[in-house]
């Protein structure tokens, strides 16, 4: 594992950049643009929410993390190459209706089952959610003031938005809505641990760092957001300081821990938008035509590309017949390995491979 | 005691009892991630099977964007990480021999992870466990030197490696044609 996953973080090659490297430019840049925006947000620091400081810290480090694993990631030269022609892509057509199916409404997941597609939406969307209320919360984007009785005015990076009843729908909504989404996300995270425990084939594949624990930190997390809603419904207050310091501690926790579990393919994901439009595009551009039977299987530029990475990677799959093997088509790769073994020219038989896929 | 996947070539009578056994392997979801191609399909009916050689330096997952194709400890190159597979296929472009399979639908990639959850705890892969010829054959180191030592070839190479394969790899072979004349016992 650790022979493919090792990258180094490069030193800035610009001798007159102000950065030592990449990662303190994205530290300092997205620290100095959280302070602005907290800035703005509170009306020059007038409307701090102190309680929540220990939040802030944690996404401070968070943000430490995220740019340690994303950087030294993104190094890696098959992620540098989708990124940038992801990059390059990202004004398709297309994009948006992949960007809803991929990221929103996880239809992929949908066709790998309903009872995952369940659980990944209520744990999904169930942590959007919290995140939604509770960063601007943290860094004061969103508060809210009582003028006149009655009524609070909801205020957004400084400005009154709207003023809604406190006793409306609305006003219901915004004080429960980390309530709402505590229960999204424990029931999702309880299907997730069901079928985790029911079903052998998920049992034998998981580990408890990589997949457990997210879902206990999850769960860590709702359950304590809850207790404090609990505490203050049904018996007055009693132990919230306890409480919600050891809300804010599962938060930070799940925080520092998310750049690096499972959890990482949160921030990751949108690079499947990236990857489909690159197939998209490239594949209307030109396809390329297998060097043995001429069927087009893959984008000439992916082929090209994927023997670039390789040979940054000093591998070399150029065979003595004149072709690179990222150069055929599946079927002929896998007839020309045969070809190799016996000597007999397999892959330049038109005799299609019969029988491969066997009826579980 | 490590275990290795051990191929005879030449034993393989086409079956494919390989291929439905892959079916019932814990997470394969009733899809075969093998293949059992035919040697000369106009000529005779010799067939060998293929599968994921689990290579020593592994250009799927080389190419891989998501870092989603692990190496288990044991050496096993495994299938794509739900979560992580972003379904770009440039481990289908970059196996140099063709196996990773691809689901549209799902947009994830699935490619033969010897079973992992059996061989490691030292049970051999449905495959191997059901390859009534020993074509597919789950054996020691030990017993695979002394499969070695029965074998004199001048070049010393009496295993699919280079030329053969395009690097080392986990999953031991042995050519075709190299048994003849042995007095096998099935």
């Amino acid at each position: 594992m650790e022979q493919v996953n090792r990258i180094e973080i490069k030193a800035n090659k610009n001798p007159k950049s102000a950065f030592a490297n990449k990662f303190a430019k994205s530290m300092f840049l997205s620290i100095v643009a959280l302070a602005i925006l907290v800035y703005f947000g509170t009306r020059a620091f007038t409307h701090i929410d102190l309680n929540l400081y220990g939040y802030m810290v944690g996404t401070i480090v968070f943000l430490g993390g995220f740019f340690y694993r994303f950087i030294s990631w993104g190094e890696r030269p098959p992620t540098k190459i989708i990124l940038k022609k992801g990059i390059r892509l990202l004004f398709l057509g297309t994009t948006p209706k992949t960007a809803v199916e991929h990221l929103a409404t996880y239809r992929f997941i949908w066709n790998r089952g309903v009872f995952r597609w369940t659980q990944h939406l209520l744990i999904g969307w169930g942590c959007v959610l919290a995140c939604m209320v509770t960063f601007p919360l943290v860094f004061s984007w969103m508060y809210f003031t009582m003028e006149e009785n009655g009524f609070y005015t909801v205020v957004f990076f400084g400005m009154d938005l709207v003023k809604i009843p406190a006793e409306g729908w609305m006003a219901f909504l915004s004080y429960n809505a980390l309530n709402i989404s505590a229960v999204m996300v424990i029931s999702g995270v309880s299907l997730a641990l069901y079928r985790r425990i029911k079903n052998m084939q998920a049992r034998a594949e998981q580990t408890f760092l990589y997949d457990f624990l997210p879902l206990y930190l999850l769960l860590f997390v709702s359950i304590t957001g809850l207790l404090l809603t609990f505490s203050n419904m049904v018996l007055h207050g009693v132990g919230q300081p306890v409480i919600s310091l050891i809300h804010q501690f599962s938060v930070i926790v799940t925080l520092i821990y998310l750049p690096f579990g499972k959890l990482a393919h949160i921030p990751f994901r949108p690079m499947s938008v990236f990857a489909k439009n690159y197939r998209q595009h490239y594949g209307a551009e030109e396809m390329k035509k297998c060097k043995v039977c001429g069927t087009g299987f893959v984008s000439v530029e992916q082929s090209n590309d994927v023997i670039d990475v390789l040979s940054q990677n000093q591998m070399q799959f150029q065979m003595k017949e004149g072709f690179n093997l990222a150069e055929l088509c599946l079927p002929c790769r896998r007839k020309y390995r045969i070809s190799r073994f016996t000597g007999i020219s397999t892959h330049e038989l038109k005799v299609k491979e019969a029988n491969q896929n066997a009826k579980g | 005691m490590k275990q290795v996947l051990y191929i005879e070539m030449d034993n393989c009578i086409g079956c494919r009892s390989c291929l439905a056994a892959c079916t019932q392997c814990g997470g394969h979801e009733q899809r075969n991630r093998n293949y059992v191609l035919d040697v000369n399909p106009l000529v005779n009916r010799q067939t060998i099977p293929l599968m994921c050689f689990h290579c020593v330096n592994p250009a799927c997952a080389r190419s891989c964007p998501a870092q989603a194709i692990q190496i288990h400890e044991s050496g096993a190159v495994l299938s794509a990480l739900v979560e992580k597979c972003i379904g770009c296929q440039n481990c289908t472009i970059a196996c140099p021999y063709g196996i990773p399979k691809f689901d549209e639908e799902q947009n994830l990639m699935y490619k033969c992870d010897l079973c992992i959850d059996r061989t490691k705890d030292g049970i051999p892969p449905m495959c191997a466990s059901v390859c009534p010829t020993n074509t597919l054959q789950w054996i020691t180191e030990e017993e695979l030197s002394r499969k070695k030592e029965q074998h004199q070839l001048d070049n010393g190479k009496w295993m699919a490696s280079m030329p053969f394969m395009e690097g080392e790899t986990n999953v031991k072979m042995n050519l075709p044609g190299i048994l003849q004349g042995k007095v096998k016992l099935f």
